[in-house]
C-alpha cells in the first residue's frame, strides 16, 4: 500500500500542495510502468499511453472502491504527467531546432502552417493554458480526452458527468481551442 | 446574428457529428435550417471552426502518437517538475553549492526533504547537515516562521540535541536547514542491532527526556518526534541520543496548522502519523503545545518496548485521512504487554531477541508499571499525561528504582466514559440533525450565537497566552518538585510548589502525586496550615477528571479535613465539606460516599449539612452491603460503612439507629483500629444521649485507649502516617476529635 490514498484524499480536500505530491506520485508509477513495459514489448508494439494510465490506476488502488470517488483526481494526475511530458518533449525539440537557448518558443514568430507538431503542441499548450483559466470544464474533459486517451464514457464517469455533456464540452473545446491558436499565431 | 440563432446552429451542427458522410450531413443541416439561409451560413461557420479544431489537434498529434512513443517518451523521461526539484534529485547536485555551503554528499533521504553533508567555509570550516525541503512549500513563511523562533532555539544547549543553526533558500527558491552534523543511526535501529534490554532502553529512553525537557524549558516544541528524528552516536564507546530537526516541524508547518483548510500539515502526516499526537492530528490549530512532545515520546517508549508503535503506521496511512484521525482521537491503543499478543511468532521472537529476553518473559517485563507509563503518555486528554519530560523520566526511573510509579490504571468509570466518548461520531450525528432542523426557525440566532462564539473566542486567545505562560511555568514547578521528591529533598520541593496558586495548578496526576506527598510530609512536620494548604491543592489537581465520582477521586481528599480542623482552620473546613458534598453528590460509588460522609461528619453538621447527605446515606441503605456479615471479606471497606451511618444517624439525633448501626459495625470480625475505636465512641455519645449512663461509660474507655496510645501528644504530632491495616493518620485524627466530643458529653451528662 502506498501513499496514494491519503494523498487522494487530501487533494479531494482542496489541498494544492497534496496535488502536487499526488502529480508526483503518478507520474512516478507510469515513468515506472511505461520502462518496465518497454523493456518486455517487442518493438514495435503499440503500448497506448491510455493502458498504462488505466494499469498505474489500477496497480496504486489496491482497494479501489473506496477511493473510487477519487478516481477524477487520479486520471487529472495522469493527464497533467502525460502532458508535462509531451511538452517538455515539444520544448526541447523546437528548441533543438530553432539552435536552442530559447526560453520558450514565441509563438509570434511561428507561421502556423509551417510548424511542426511539436510546435503545434505546444501552441495547443498555450491556448489549454489560456483554457484552464477561463473554461476550467473544457480543459478538464481536453486533458483526459487528449492526454490520456479516455473514452467519453470513461470521462463522463471520472468527472461524474453525463456522456452528452461530455460530447457537447469536447466539440465546444476544440472550436475554442483552435480559435485561441489562430488568434494567437 | 443573434445568440439563440447562434445556439441554434450549434445544435444542428452538434446533431449531425454522427453522420459520417458530408452528404448525409449536408442532407441534415438542410432539413434542420429548412429555408434559413443565415442560419444555414452560421452552421457552416460553426462546422468550419469545429472541423479546424479536430484537424489542428490531430496535427498536433503526431508528438502523442503512436501511443508507444509518448509510452517511450515517458519510460526515458527525467523528473518532468526538472525548473523545481529535478536537481535535488539527482546527485548532480553534490559538488554545487548552496549559500556558503558545499554540498560533499547525500545522506538521506526522507518525506519532507533531502539531507546532505556539507562543508562550510567561511567563517569556520567545519561539516555541517544540510536539508533540502521538498517543492511546495511557501518558501518565505518558511523561513520567516523559522527566524521567529531562531533566537529561543539559539538558547538550546544541550549535549543529546543537534542544533538548527541557519534556514534559507536555495538559488530555485526552495527553503534549506543547516544543522550540526550528526553521524549516527535511528534510536530503533540501534537499540535492536546492539541488542538492548529493556533496562537499557529506559536508560537511553531517560537520557532522551531530559534532552526534551531541556528545550521545553526553553520554550521549543519539537512537534515531530520520532525514531528518524533521534539519532544515536557513539561517543567514547558510550551511546549518545541526539534528537535533530528542532524547530523544522513549527518553521515548515505551523502555517499549515493553524491554516482552516481541513487538511494541512500533509508532509508531516504522511510521514509520522503514528506519532502524532491526537491534539496535532486534530488540527484545531495552535494550540499545541509540550505536552504534544509527550505524547509522541510515548510513541517512541512503545515501540522501544514492543517493536511496534501503538497504531500501525501503515494501517493509518490504509485508512483513508477521516479514518486516520478518528483513530489518533478515539481508539484507545492497546497496553504495550497486550500488544505484544498481537504479535505474529516470528516478529515476537524477533522482538524478545532484539531485547535479549526470553520469548515468554517479555509480557510480564511489561506487565503492569511500564503499561501504566506508557499508556499515561499515550492519554488522549494531554492533561492525564505526564505534564513534562521530567516527570515522564522520574516516573521511569522510579520503575526502574522498584519504587512505586504515578502512572495507574484509569478508574472503571473513567473507561465507561472513553467508550462514550468513543461513540461520540452517532451523538454529533444526532445533534448535527436537531441543529439542522433547529437552524430552519433561527438562523438569525445561530448567527448571533455564532458571532458572540467568535468573540470569545478572540478573548479567550489573549487571555490563554498568559494562562498558557503561567501554566507551564507550574507544570516546570511541579515536575522540580517531583524530582526533589524522588531525592527524598522534601523541605526544598515543598518550598517550590508553594508559590503555585492554586487556579493555576492544571489538573494533573503528577501534581496530584507531588501535593500528596508534600501533604502527608507537612503532616508529620506537624506543619498542620501548609499540610492543610498542599491538601487544598491537591484537591484542584486531582480535579483531572471531574466526573470521576468513585473512590478514586475520594480518596486523595480525606487528608484536607483533618488537617484543617488540627490547623484551627474551621471556616475552610466548613468551605471544604460543602465542596466535597456538591462535587459527590451524584456518585453512584459506596466507597465515595462513605468516604464523604465521614469527611462532613468529623464535627457536629448543621441541617442543612445533614440533609445534602441524604442521597449518600440512602445510596449505602439501599447498596445492603453492610447486611451481610460475609460482605467484609470480599471488602474491608464495607464495615467502614456501617460507622459512616452510625455516624450520621447520631448526628441527625436518632441515637437508637446510631447504636443499631454501631453494634453493626462492631460485629465484623477484621478489627481495622481507627474504626472500631469510632464505633465504640459514637456508640458512647448515643448511649449518652438516650441516658444510658453505664454502657456510655464502657464504650468510651474502649475507645478511649488505642487513641491515647496511638497519639499520646494529641493530633498536633503524627509520627506514623500508618497504613490501612493499623489505621492512616487521618483516621486517628478523626477519632481523636470524636474522643474529645464524647468525653465532653459524657462527663456533662454524668453529673446531670
Amino acid at each position: 500500500m502506498s501513499d496514494i490514498t491519503l494523498v487522494l484524499e487530501a487533494v479531494s480536500q482542496g489541498d494544492g500542495h497534496a496535488a502536487d505530491e499526488l502529480l508526483q506520485l503518478v507520474y512516478g508509477e507510469l515513468r515506472r510502468l511505461a520502462a518496465a513495459r518497454m523493456a518486455q514489448e517487442s518493438a514495435g508494439h503499440t503500448l497506448q499511453p491510455t493502458a498504462l494510465v488505466h494499469e498505474a490506476w489500477l496497480r496504486l488502488i489496491d482497494d479501489g472502491s473506496r477511493t473510487w470517488r477519487n478516481r477524477g483526481h487520479f486520471f487529472a494526475a495522469a493527464a497533467e504527467a502525460m502532458r508535462r511530458i509531451l511538452i517538455d518533449n515539444a520544448r526541447r525539440k523546437s528548441r533543438l531546432k530553432h539552435g536552442g537557448g530559447q526560453q520558450r518558443l514565441n509563438i509570434d514568430d511561428v507561421e502556423p502552417a509551417a510548424t511542426t507538431p511539436d510546435e503545434k503542441l505546444l501552441m495547443l499548450n498555450d491556448a489549454l493554458e489560456q483554457m484552464e483559466k477561463e473554461n476550467p470544464e473544457y480543459a478538464r474533459i481536453v486533458m483526459l480526452k487528449y492526454f490520456t486517451g479516455l473514452t467519453n464514457h470513461e470521462v463522463a464517469e471520472t468527472l461524474g458527468i453525463s456522456e452528452s455533456t461530455v460530447e457537447r464540452h469536447w466539440f465546444n473545446a476544440k472550436r475554442w481551442l483552435v480559435k485561441k491558436v489562430r488568434a494567437s499565431a | 446574428m443573434s445568440d439563440v440563432a447562434v445556439n441554434r446552429a450549434e445544435e444542428i451542427v452538434f446533431s449531425a457529428l454522427k453522420f459520417q458522410s458530408s452528404a448525409e450531413r449536408a442532407a441534415f443541416w438542410d432539413r434542420s435550417c429548412s429555408g434559413d439561409a443565415a442560419l444555414r451560413a452560421a452552421v457552416e461557420k460553426i462546422w468550419a471552426e469545429y472541423a479546424d479544431g479536430e484537424c489542428f489537434l490531430n496535427e498536433c498529434q503526431p508528438a502523442l502518437s503512436p501511443g508507444a512513443e509518448a509510452v517511450r517518451l515517458l519510460a526515458d523521461s527525467t523528473d518532468f517538475t526538472d525548473d523545481i526539484s529535478a536537481e535535488f534529485d539527482s546527485d548532480k547536485i553534490v559538488g554545487s553549492n548552496i549559500g556558503p555551503y558545499k554540498l560533499l554528499q547525500k545522506i538521506g533521504e526522507g518525506g519532507c526533504g533531502t539531507v546532505y553533508m556539507a562543508e562550510q567555509e567561511q567563517p569556520v570550516r567545519r561539516r555541517v547537515a544540510l536539508k533540502v525541503i521538498k517543492l511546495g512549500m511557501d518558501t518565505k513563511n518558511v523561513i520567516a516562521r523559522f527566524e521567529a523562533e531562531r533566537q529561543a532555539l539559539a538558547l538550546m544547549d544541550h549535549p543529546n540535541i543537534a542544533r538548527v543553526v541557519e534556514a534559507g533558500a536555495t538559488e530555485t527558491g526552495r527553503p534549506y536547514f543547516v544543522m550540526e552534523l550528526v553521524r549516527g543511526i535511528k534510536v530503533t535501529t540501534y537499540c535492536d542491532e546492539h541488542r538492548l534490554n529493556v533496562r537499557q532502553r529506559l536508560e537511553l529512553f531517560i537520557q532522551l527526556c531530559g534532552a526534551i525537557q531541556h528545550a521545553h524549558q526553553k520554550g521549543i516544541v519539537h512537534r515531530d518526534i520520532k525514531p528518524s528524528n533521534i539519532l544515536v552516536t557513539m561517543l567514547d564507546g558510550v551511546p549518545v541520543p541526539k534528537v535533530i530537526d528542532f524547530g523544522i516541524a513549527k518553521a515548515t508547518g505551523g502555517e499549515r496548522l493553524t491554516d482552516n483548510t481541513l487538511f494541512t500539515a500533509y508532509e508531516q502526516f504522511v510521514g509520522t502519523p503514528a506519532y502524532m499526537s491526537p491534539e496535532q492530528a486534530q488540527m484545531s490549530g495552535m494550540d499545541v503545545d509540550t505536552r504534544s512532545d509527550i505524547y509522541s515520546l510515548g510513541v517512541l517508549l512503545y515501540e522501544l518496548l514492543t517493536g511496534k508503535t501503538p497504531f500501525d503506521q501503515s494501517e493509518l496511512l490504509q485508512s483513508g485521512l477521516d479514518e486516520m484521525r478518528r483513530t489518533l482521537l478515539e481508539r484507545e491503543p492497546h497496553r504495550p504487554s497486550t500488544r505484544l499478543d498481537a504479535l505474529r511468532a516470528d516478529e515476537l521472537t524477533q522482538t524478545t531477541l532484539h531485547r535479549r529476553v526470553e520469548t515468554l518473559k517479555l509480557k510480564p517485563l511489561l506487565k503492569g508499571d511500564l503499561d501504566w507509563i506508557v499508556m499515561m503518555a499515550l492519554e488522549k486528554d494531554r492533561s492525564r499525561r505526564y505534564q513534562t519530560a521530567n516527570g515522564f523520566a522520574m516516573d521511569i526511573q522510579r520503575y526502574l528504582n522498584n519504587e512505586p510509579v504515578f502512572a495507574r490504571p484509569p478508574s472503571r468509570l473513567y473507561r465507561f466514559q472513553k467508550l462514550v466518548r468513543r461513540n461520540q461520531t452517532t451523538f454529533a450525528a444526532i445533534a448535527a440533525v436537531s441543529v439542522t432542523l433547529i437552524a430552519g426557525f433561527g438562523t438569525s440566532t445561530w448567527l448571533f450565537f455564532r458571532e458572540r462564539e467568535a468573540r470569545q473566542e478572540t478573548e479567550r486567545a489573549r487571555r490563554n497566552e498568559v494562562q498558557l505562560r503561567t501554566e507551564a511555568d507550574a507544570r516546570a514547578k511541579i515536575a522540580q518538585a517531583a524530582l526533589l521528591i524522588s531525592r527524598n529533598q522534601l523541605a526544598e520541593a515543598d518550598q517550590l510548589v508553594d508559590k503555585i496558586q492554586i487556579p493555576v495548578t492544571e489538573p494533573s496526576l503528577e501534581a496530584a502525586g507531588v501535593f500528596h506527598t508534600l501533604g502527608n510530609w507537612n503532616v508529620t512536620q506537624g506543619r498542620w496550615q501548609v499540610a492543610a494548604d498542599r491538601f487544598m491543592q491537591l484537591e484542584q489537581a486531582d480535579q483531572v477528571d471531574k466526573s470521576d465520582l468513585t473512590a478514586v477521586g475520594t480518596r486523595d481528599l480525606l487528608g484536607a479535613g483533618p488537617a484543617l480542623i488540627v490547623a484551627g482552620d474551621l471556616k475552610r473546613y466548613r468551605q471544604f465539606v460543602q465542596v466535597t458534598l456538591h462535587r459527590f453528590a451524584d456518585t453512584s460509588d459506596p466507597v465515595a460516599a462513605e468516604e464523604v460522609m465521614k469527611n462532613s461528619l468529623i464535627l457536629p453538621a448543621d441541617t442543612m449539612t445533614l440533609q445534602e447527605l441524604e442521597p449518600l446515606v440512602k445510596l449505602l441503605q439501599s447498596s445492603g452491603a453492610q447486611n451481610d456479615p460475609a460482605a467484609e471479606k470480599n471488602d474491608y471497606r464495607i464495615p467502614w460503612q456501617t460507622l459512616a451511618l452510625s455516624l450520621y444517624e447520631y448526628r441527625c439525633g436518632n441515637f437508637t439507629n446510631a447504636i443499631i448501626w454501631g453494634q453493626k459495625c462492631l460485629a465484623y470480625s477484621i478489627p481495622t483500629p481507627p474504626r472500631v475505636v469510632m464505633a465504640h465512641i459514637v456508640l458512647a455519645m448515643a448511649y449518652s444521649k438516650l441516658n444510658q449512663p453505664e454502657n456510655a461509660r464502657l464504650e468510651l474507655a474502649a475507645g478511649r485507649e488505642p487513641i491515647e496510645n496511638k497519639l499520646p501528644d494529641g493530633p498536633e504530632k503524627i509520627v506514623d502516617l500508618g497504613r490501612a491495616s493499623t489505621g492512616i493518620w487521618h483516621d486517628w485524627v478523626i477519632a481523636y476529635f470524636l474522643l474529645h466530643e464524647a468525653e465532653k458529653l459524657v462527663k456533662y451528662s454524668s453529673f446531670s
